[in-house]
């Protein structure tokens, strides 16, 4: 469909990270996670809009010639994707009344992230190239485009429980994900309406990934907590995507189970 | 850890079968005593890694779970029954000492139909036994295959299942010029009454009518007056069921001509049905419904139908192939294609016939088809045979282990080929030793 033809989508809800923040991920044993979310717990909130434990099913795409996953190994990629949530764990993916199209530029140490609230109709029709998300000077929803334009479909999915922890003003978020899995996902079409069945698991992560993500600068207490993650974990770990896609290919060995 | 085999008096073939995961070996052994008292067949076993090889094994009708275990944790194993298609239907309850709410919160949305705390009382675990038994239990009762016996006299046979006494002997004054009656379930057609009961003992695949004694409405399709055209309508529906069956036969038959034309062209004799075979068990592992499995066994078997429309000597030719005989050889996916259309029956398996040599790049042949535009069925197809093809002895190349053709294709996905999905559920099923 000629871009000219494209329709602006009637975007639910939208969230913008103000400007680029920090994001460090862990890999932790499930002691540690608990030490830390106990700690987390003293000092922030619980996230109002995620319940505990709530599952987060996450569809990640790309091109046929895996441009993102290519990008992503030289450091700087930006991420098309789309998450759903429920209380139990689905089978099925683009089951939900809502989705969220999700767009992440990150690079080694930050990420900018932008998302929007959509019905299941118009993401599939996104996905197709048929709407346009708003956009603004970030252009991220135009570099969406470019990836859909050269074929980029969902490939890959992970789901896992999330604990999240988050300062009132969203300036500080610390998230636990456990039973995190990487999936294939057989994707047939996005037109029939249908959930898609997810594919065969390709890994799991025994262990806990703990995410801090901020602007400015961390409190001391917080501070401190990312010292001690620093120490505790069991390594630096790249993006799920980069571990979900590195397993389809079979590029991946040894970091999940 | 081994698994420890039930000693089970009294228990029956029928008896439930329940896997029980524990490390402790004294609460196992008090758990597994309580409910072989109870009638259940009990497995146990000691760890995650144990506890999965039985679910595996014995395909349990409920799983008891601990959530602390030596080698992994309850969570996990629960997860790994519920994401294997032949596993996840099996209903998991976990016991633990953890009681917090976010214990059990995390539990259940792991997949769990229950969260028990111990210590616990036995006759409350066997309760809620009884009910998680009772949502899971299918209502429907496993179907026998259609038997091919047919009446002694070659005739239809009908089988009634109408209550209304007057109803029935009217229909029976119907139908019995055309049809032998029958009560069992080894019948052509099952007249039902409109307000009775199908009997849950018919086999899959045999045709029913629903018969009422006034005039259905419009939108009641399936529903026929007992009338005088009543036994022509009751033919009419169970001799197209009795053709689709003869269709079925001919399509086999087919296969069979076309194994055998294959087993001359090719070096390795079974290739298709090898592909078949392997794409059958992949559909599973992405599980796909068995009428979809069908259609990719029938279409693996046909897919090179068309070799036999091609010039004498063209495949079996020593040395590199004419950019014309090239030509020639990949117009083989278009002649199966005219081959098989004339078979009405088999037009769901001619995308598989069509496109088996497409690429998801768009560099395969003959419509040059990109990504999601081959269908799911035909991506399987596809992996199934080159995976196939890398395993044999080749005049330029020898086979390669399972091993090292799935990293041949895995590459090939990197290339943007093959479906990584489909590839994905090929190395699952080569890891599992083909136990899918």
């Amino acid at each position: 469909m000629p871009k000219s033809a494209k329709r602006a989508a009637e975007v639910v809800t939208r969230q913008i990270d103000a400007e680029r923040r920090h994001e460090h991920r862990f890999l932790v044993n499930e002691g540690v996670a608990r030490l830390v979310m106990r700690t987390t717990a003293n000092n922030l909130p619980l996230a109002r809009d995620d319940r505990p434990y709530q599952w987060s099913t996450t569809t990640y795409c790309d091109t046929p010639a895996w441009a993102v996953y290519r990008a992503g190994k030289s450091g700087a990629a930006m991420q098309l994707r789309l998450r759903e949530y429920h209380r139990t764990r689905p089978r099925d993916v683009f089951g939900s009344g809502t989705l969220w199209i999700e767009f992440k530029d990150d690079d080694e140490e930050t990420s900018l992230k932008e998302r929007f609230g959509v019905t299941n109709a118009l993401a599939r029709s996104f996905l197709r190239g048929e709407h346009v998300l708003p956009e603004d000077e970030r252009r991220l929803g135009e570099r969406a485009q470019e990836l859909l334009a050269n074929g980029a479909r969902p490939v890959v999915v992970t789901q896992y429980n999330r604990l999240a922890y988050s300062s009132l003003d969203s300036s500080l978020r610390v998230t636990a994900d456990h039973n995190l899995m990487y999936m294939a996902l057989p994707w047939t079409s996005s037109d029939t309406g249908e959930a898609t069945a997810l594919g065969p698991m390709l890994g799991m992560e025994p262990r806990v990934v703990i995410e801090m993500k901020w602007y400015g600068e961390l409190p001391h207490w917080a501070s401190d907590l990312h010292e001690y993650l620093k120490r505790e974990s069991v390594g630096e770990r790249p993006s799920k995507f980069m571990i979900a896609v590195g397993l389809l290919l079979g590029e991946t060995d040894g970091q999940a189970t | 850890m081994a698994a420890l085999a039930a000693g089970e008096p009294g228990v029956t073939a029928e008896a439930t079968k329940v896997v029980v995961v524990e490390d402790d070996p004294a609460s196992a052994d008090v758990l597994r005593r309580r409910l072989q008292a109870n009638g259940m067949h009990v497995d146990v076993a000691g760890d995650g890694v144990g506890g999965l090889r039985l679910v595996q094994e014995v395909r349990p009708d409920l799983v008891l779970l601990d959530v602390m275990l030596p080698d992994t944790d309850g969570y996990d194993v629960c997860l790994r029954i519920k994401s294997d298609p032949e596993t996840a239907d099996i209903p998991v309850i976990f016991l633990s000492a953890r009681g917090e709410v976010v214990d059990k919160v995390r539990g259940l949305s792991c997949g769990a139909a229950d969260y028990v705390t111990k210590p616990f009382q036995a006759a409350e675990l066997l309760a809620r036994i009884d009910a998680v038994l009772g949502q899971a239990r299918n209502p429907r009762a496993p179907r026998l295959a259609r038997p091919l016996e047919r009446s002694a006299s070659g005739r239809l046979v009908a089988r009634l299942a109408i209550a209304d006494q007057a109803l029935r002997e009217h229909v029976v004054a119907l139908v019995a010029p055309r049809f032998d009656l029958a009560t069992d379930p080894r019948a052509d057609i099952v007249l039902v009454g409109e307000r009775d009961e199908m009997p849950d003992d018919t086999p899959e695949g045999v045709p029913s009518l629903r018969i009422t004694a006034r005039t259905p409405r419009a939108d009641e399709a399936h529903v026929v007056t007992a009338d005088g055209h009543l036994a022509r309508i009751a033919e009419l529906v169970a001799r197209e069921q009795r053709l689709d069956h003869d269709l079925q036969a001919a399509a086999e038959a087919l296969i069979v001509l076309a194994s055998a034309i294959a087993s001359h062209d090719r070096p390795s004799p079974g290739h298709s049905e090898r592909v078949a075979s392997r794409a059958v068990q992949m559909a599973r592992v992405l599980g796909l419904d068995e009428s979809t499995r069908m259609t990719i066994r029938l279409g693996a078997l046909l897919k090179d139908v068309g070799n036999a429309r091609l010039p004498a000597g063209l495949l079996t030719k020593h040395g590199e192939l004419t950019s014309d005989e090239r030509a020639q050889l990949e117009r083989h996916p278009v002649l199966g294609e005219e081959v098989l259309a004339g078979f009405h029956r088999l037009h769901g398996l001619l995308p598989i016939v069509r496109h088996h040599h497409e690429r998801l790049d768009g560099t395969g042949y003959p419509d040059h088809l990109k990504a999601e535009q081959i269908p799911l069925e035909v991506r399987i197809v596809t992996v199934a045979d080159r995976f196939e093809a890398l395993l044999v002895d080749r005049a330029d190349r020898s086979g390669v282990s399972e091993a090292e053709a799935v990293r041949i294709l895995q590459a090939a996905v990197g290339r943007g080929e093959l479906d990584a999905a489909v590839v994905a559920a090929l190395a699952t099923q080569v890891r599992s030793g083909g136990a899918t």
